[in-house]
């Protein structure tokens, strides 16, 4: 299939919210015949993706914007929050190599690395991440 | 939809076998911790976790394995990871895990490398 799917989704900030988001994105990777492994990959990468995003979202609206366009390709995954952002070249990537495991802070590392994209803007309206993921 | 999450717990041969249901966040990490400290207490030092039916699993979620790690390693113990999603290994990878933690296929796989490896 040539013609981009898009789906989009506005979650309140409720426990385990983000599964909502995983179950969408897997209904429409599996019309669209997307292998497991590349599913698998995206599921880590969305629910990063939204777990920072609700992290950040503040009390005044406490709401995520969530949009997955894919073809049987490409996946691209915008996620929006409304919070006060925060400046992404402050925080530093955790080191796997270190002599002791790094417990946080991962959720950046982990988009940027298993991405085939990654863009990140942050400013007092919130912060917007956009990923691409090749499916093939 | 993913499963709420749960766990059962086996002692074989005083090693335990944790096997998780469903997503791991903080939620679930926090519930991986506390069965693994009641063992701990206990005088368990090898833990296989087997993460067959949990597909979805997130970074704070992993945090708590994580300190799991470093207290078994502390007391001459250690974690093996089973029956692990592709993607997840990969995570798990990029964690950095793999250098403190093994990883075997199945969980007789990960009690047999307990018995060469005591």
């Amino acid at each position: 299939m040539k013609e981009p799917v898009t789906l989009r989704l506005s979650l309140p900030n409720i426990p385990e919210i983000e599964l909502v988001a995983l179950e969408s994105l897997e209904r429409l990777a599996r019309h669209l015949g997307i292998p497991d492994e590349k599913i698998g990959e995206a599921r880590i990468l969305v629910t990063e993706a939204v777990i920072n995003a609700l992290e950040h979202a503040g009390d005044g609206n406490p709401t995520v914007r969530v949009e997955f366009t894919m073809t049987s390709d490409r996946l691209t995954i915008f996620v929006r929050d409304y919070g006060k952002g925060f400046e992404p070249s402050a925080v530093e990537d955790p080191d796997n190599k270190a002599e002791r495991l790094q417990k946080r802070g991962w959720g950046l590392k982990l988009m940027r690395s298993l991405s085939d994209g990654f863009r990140i803007q942050s400013g007092k309206t919130g912060t917007r991440i956009t990923i691409t993921k090749m499916l093939r | 939809m993913e499963q709420p999450f749960s766990l059962t717990t086996e002692l074989r041969d005083n090693r335990l076998v944790i096997a998780t249901r469903g997503y791991i966040n903080n939620v679930g990490g926090e519930a991986i911790a506390e069965a693994f400290r009641r063992h701990f207490a206990e005088g368990v030092k090898h833990v296989v976790i087997d993460l067959a039916q949990s597909r979805v699993v997130n970074s704070i979620g992993i945090s708590f394995l994580i300190e799991m790690i470093e207290t078994l390693q502390e007391a001459g113990g250690r974690l093996i990871f089973t029956n692990l999603d592709p993607a997840v290994e990969k995570m798990l990878t990029i964690m950095g895990l793999f250098r403190y933690a093994g990883k075997e296929n199945a969980v007789e796989d990960a009690l047999q490398t307990f018995e060469r490896q005591p």
